[in-house]
């Protein structure tokens, strides 16, 4: 029995790891996000889950309501607009404060926008802010300096190049605030310059990568307790910057001269926000929890005392905790059934249609509506809820006139691509393939979800128009086989259709289209799954013939779809180019008149999808969330689909 | 034994070396760029090239020698880099490095690893016992039968069937995640049932060979009481081919298994050796696979150890 004893030794050993290894005990509110949070640093940002943290650690100068999508105020009480549209004056609440205690200040603001500009922070989002005066040429400036830089330095030894990278970004410092239209007037007043009167500009502001950032938490300056002190007082603008060597997660690269940003400071030891939430645990893969900012000025408003999201990456572990209780929300159901827990819903939908329909004409909502009616019975649930968002299912057609490897491309003719756009029966996909009932859709802007805004009609099913429209391209049946050949006699090549692997959804979707071409117009396709890494390579290289892409809008103007159209637009997959919606865009960007510049976007679009379609738009798309109606609150119905964190509560049912 | 010990470890970093070689030349052949979110917005082209430029990423032979010298502590012992052993930070998940990420994966590993290859031993040798002293026997047909499903049924069933079982319908362990003994007792009896059906076949097969053998025979033949044969004689020498097996066996349970920590939302390193390579995440797929192989060779050399320490008879180089 001698022998059993290492082992019991280790059994020993591993369960006092495991032990001590606990779990803190359940927040009040626990939900499952569709991924890992990416990251903290709001300027960085372009995921969903990531702003969904970005507006519970932080606060923008203004918000969205999130029910209806107008502008309230936030970190600042008042704004002024000039009368020419162009410059902005935000007065800061006095009461707003980081934290870690420190006042916020406008000083904060012009940082993180600043870095949003820098080339140096490679945000994805740099371009949205070149709204502002001078904002874009000092992008470009600091992009050649940077140039400039590496070659003209090359030969100096070290620490030369490190002084030589000093000097340029000082220079890079001042050059900001002398050509940038971003001023703090004082400590509490923040003025913007715009280049041109840009009607969406608050919803810009409300978005994510314009929140602020603790300068001194970001950069991690080495603080003594006299300094500490004064921050508390004054904020950061008042204290002497630390050098380089003292700052623990910034630095300048000696051999390309750019400002290097480490991301230890989005750790919850490090990190300070000004939001209604602080970062109390965040853990690799095991979960991030939030708690309380005790120094938000309006607690009023916030739900709960504690949210965590934790990781689970497979959908159906996170359907079982979500059944077990474990989880009060999914925020995206993505299985492969979820097709049959909708009809589940349905089910008890259809029971209850009458109580439902009564409840709601009192003015019950939908979930209060659910939660009055007796428990579904088994083969029927009421906890998974589908919402329509700002969001826009679509097919790419390859716009160039050469195809990747040299040959003609036939979807550079826009009578191909209508051919194609009115063969597609879209109704059957959304009914019969991805059986999500999704809204289907012929604009790529989701109707009605911009106020003002008059959608175009778009292309029709209408297999016959089709054929006739392959037939004016000079595509016939000439030998009677079934395909379409040219005047030559040659058939029209094979199609070449690029979807990702990353769900099946899109593998479903080409073989139903597959077959509508196959049958409709007399063209072979051939089917060319990848791993979205590869896809999204061969998409940005025009490597195919029809791919598959999504599009949300991030604010809400036309201008967020509209703009993917621009020729050279780096989101411009198709490689669409045409002066006329150039023209257009360019003529709304200067339009002040805000009701003229719908009308010159809504042309824009009616050019682009009733004539050119460069893209086969399929439905608007839908998000499936899970949770229990009438148990958590709270949550946002409006398609633009922006959750609130602390506005999340769960109520005891 | 110390000459076996130095020789192995002198080897160490030229099998290393040769492994980092060999896993770049593949990884830098991925098709893709790792900074590129594959839907939605691109930043401008320029700030693009900088990123790749700021990671290394632009040069395939720069970016080669750079992570060698601070993975291995070179740089830092020249003075050009402030840490050794530095992995570099992750290239998709830019808020972690790759040290981070091995940190807070590796113990849970580990630690589950760990925890499954003693439930397969305590698993398996018993049932292999049972089975190999009475073969034929109902005893015998049981345990070949779990054995036949611990081996053939795929983890993420297993695992699947335990969670609806004990967390949804039971309700006496969490679903998903890690964090107290509650988390662990799910992933490591599955991560444990397909060794322990392996180890339960060896044993059977060691036992049914020795009890059939001419010490036992002599045993017995003196009187020597039933199971004391079984545990003190015939089960030593059906234990070597089990103590063989256990070393990469080890390896394998300890660096994470895809599938039971996706199924099991376990925060091991298992899911990144798929993921990382999925998302060409350079920096990662090297911190992984160089920290795997460490560990690989490390295990191989304490199992050689202890063989020749069980077994003085053999030889080894």
């Amino acid at each position: 029995m001698k022998i059993l004893a290492p082992f019991v030794l280790i059994l020993a050993a591993l369960m006092t790891v495991v032990y001590l290894d606990d779990a803190p005990p359940r927040a009040d509110v626990v939900f499952v996000d569709a991924a890992e949070v990416f990251t903290l640093d709001p300027q960085r940002m372009s995921w969903m889950q990531d702003f969904r943290m970005a507006y519970a650690l932080y606060e923008g100068l203004v918000r969205w309501d999130n029910t209806d999508f107008s502008i309230e105020p936030a970190a600042a009480t008042t704004w002024t607009v000039s009368a020419d549209r162009l410059v902005y004056t935000f007065i800061i609440r006095d009461d707003a404060k980081w934290s870690n205690g420190d006042p916020l200040t406008a000083h904060d603001f012009v940082y993180a926008w600043r870095r949003a500009i820098l080339p140096d922070t490679a945000a994805d989002y740099t371009a949205m802010f070149f709204a502002i005066a001078g904002a874009e040429a000092f992008f470009n400036w600091r992009v050649q300096q940077l140039e400039e830089f590496a070659e003209q330095n090359a030969d100096l030894d070290p620490q030369a190049r490190a002084k030589a990278a000093e000097a340029l970004w000082r220079r890079t410092e001042q050059r900001f605030e002398q050509t940038v239209g971003l001023e703090a007037l004082d400590d509490l007043t923040l003025r913007v310059q715009l280049v041109r009167p840009t009607v969406y500009f608050l919803d810009l502001v409300a978005f994510g990568v314009f929140y602020p950032v603790h300068r001194p938490a970001v950069e991690g300056w080495a603080l003594n307790d006299a300094i500490t002190t004064q921050m508390r007082q004054h904020g950061w603008k008042r204290v002497d910057e630390p050098d380089f060597a003292e700052r623990e997660f910034a630095n300048l690269n000696p051999d390309t001269g750019r400002f290097e940003q480490k991301h230890g400071w989005t750790k919850p030891d490090r990190f300070v926000g000004n939001g209604p939430y602080m970062l109390t645990h965040w853990r690799y893969k095991r979960g991030l929890r939030l708690g309380r900012n005790p120094y938000y000025h309006s607690p009023d408003r916030v739900g709960s005392d504690s949210i965590e999201t934790v990781s689970i990456d497979d959908i159906n572990t996170a359907i079982l905790a979500f059944e077990s209780g474990r989880v009060d929300w999914l925020s995206d159901v993505s299985a492969e059934y979820q097709a049959d827990m909708l009809a589940e819903r349905a089910a008890y939908d259809l029971r209850y249609a009458d109580r439902i329909e009564s409840m709601l004409a009192n003015g019950r909502t939908v979930d209060e509506a659910l939660a009055a009616l007796p428990p579904p019975e088994s083969g029927e649930r009421r906890n998974i809820h589908t919402f329509p968002t700002f969001g826009t299912d679509f097919y790419s057609f390859n716009c160039r006139a050469m195809l990747a490897d040299g040959r003609p491309n036939p979807f550079a003719d826009a009578r191909v691509r209508r051919a194609f756009v009115m063969s597609v029966d879209k109704q059957i996909i959304v009914e019969r393939i991805t059986r999500l009932n999704e809204p289907v859709s012929t604009t790529f802007i989701p109707r009605g979800s911009i106020p003002g805004y008059e959608s175009p009609e778009g292309l029709p099913y209408d297999p016959e128009r089709a054929r006739k429209e392959l037939e004016a391209a000079g595509w016939v049946d000439r030998n009677g086989d079934g395909l379409v050949q040219n005047a030559q006699g040659e058939p029209f090549p094979v199609i070449d259709l690029l979807y990702s692997t990353n769900t099946p959804r899109y593998k479903n979707i080409s073989l139903a289209l597959r077959d509508m071409w196959r049958r409709g117009l007399g063209v072979r396709v051939e089917l060319r799954g990848k791993e979205s890494k590869f896809f999204k390579d061969d998409l940005i290289q025009g490597n195919f013939m029809i791919g598959r892409g999504r599009w949300y809008g991030d604010y809400g103007d036309p201008t967020t779809f509209l703009d993917l159209f621009k020729t050279g637009d780096g989101n411009n997959d198709r490689g669409y180019s045409n002066p006329y919606v150039d023209g257009l865009l360019a003529q709304a960007a200067d339009e002040p008149d805000p009701a003229k510049r719908l009308r010159l976007l809504e042309e824009c679009e009616r050019f682009l999808f009733d004539e050119e379609v460069p893209m086969l738009i399929l439905c608007q798309l839908v998000q499936v969330y899970m949770y229990e109606p009438g148990k958590l609150t709270g949550l946002s119905h409006h398609p633009r689909l922006t959750q609130y964190l602390w506005q999340l509560k769960v109520v005891a049912p | 034994m110390t000459g076996l010990i130095v020789r192995r470890l002198m080897q160490l970093p030229i099998i290393l070396f040769a492994i980092y070689t060999i896993t770049f030349c593949l990884a830098w052949l991925i098709p893709g760029n790792p900074l590129q979110n594959p839907e939605g917005r691109q930043p401008p082209p320029e700030v693009q090239q900088a990123m790749l430029e700021q990671y290394k990423l632009d040069s395939p032979w720069r970016f080669y020698w750079d992570y060698l010298g601070k993975a291995t502590g070179v740089s830092w012992v020249l003075g050009a880099h402030d840490r050794p052993f530095d992995l570099g930070p992750s290239l998709t998940h830019q808020d972690w490095t790759v040290n981070e990420i091995l940190a807070a994966g590796l113990p849970v590993s580990i630690t589950l690893g760990l925890l499954a290859m003693l439930l397969a031993c305590a698993i398996g040798l018993t049932a292999g016992v049972i089975g190999g002293v009475k073969p034929g026997s109902a005893a015998d047909f049981g345990t070949l039968l779990i054995a036949l499903i611990g081996i053939s049924l795929p983890s993420f069933i297993i695992g699947t069937v335990l969670l609806v079982v004990f967390g949804v319908w039971l309700k006496v362990v969490p679903i998903g995640g890690w964090g107290g003994v509650r988390y662990t007792i799910l992933p490591a009896v599955t991560l444990a049932l397909p060794f322990a059906a392996y180890i339960a076949r060896l044993t059977r097969f060691g036992m049914i060979d020795e009890m059939s053998s001419d010490y036992v025979r002599t045993a017995r033949a003196k009187g020597v009481p039933q199971r004391q044969v079984v545990l003190k004689h015939a089960m030593k020498n059906a234990f070597l081919p089990v103590l063989s097996y256990l070393g990469p066996a080890a390896a394998m349970a300890m660096t994470g298994s895809f599938v039971v920590e996706k199924v099991f939302a376990v925060p091991g390193i298992g899911t990144h050796f798929v993921n990382a390579v999925l998302s060409k995440d350079l920096t990662l797929i090297m911190g992984v696979v160089l920290v795997y192989s460490t560990m690989l060779i490390l295990f191989n050399l304490v199992v050689d150890v202890l063989y020749r320490w069980v077994d003085p008879r053999i030889e080894m180089a």
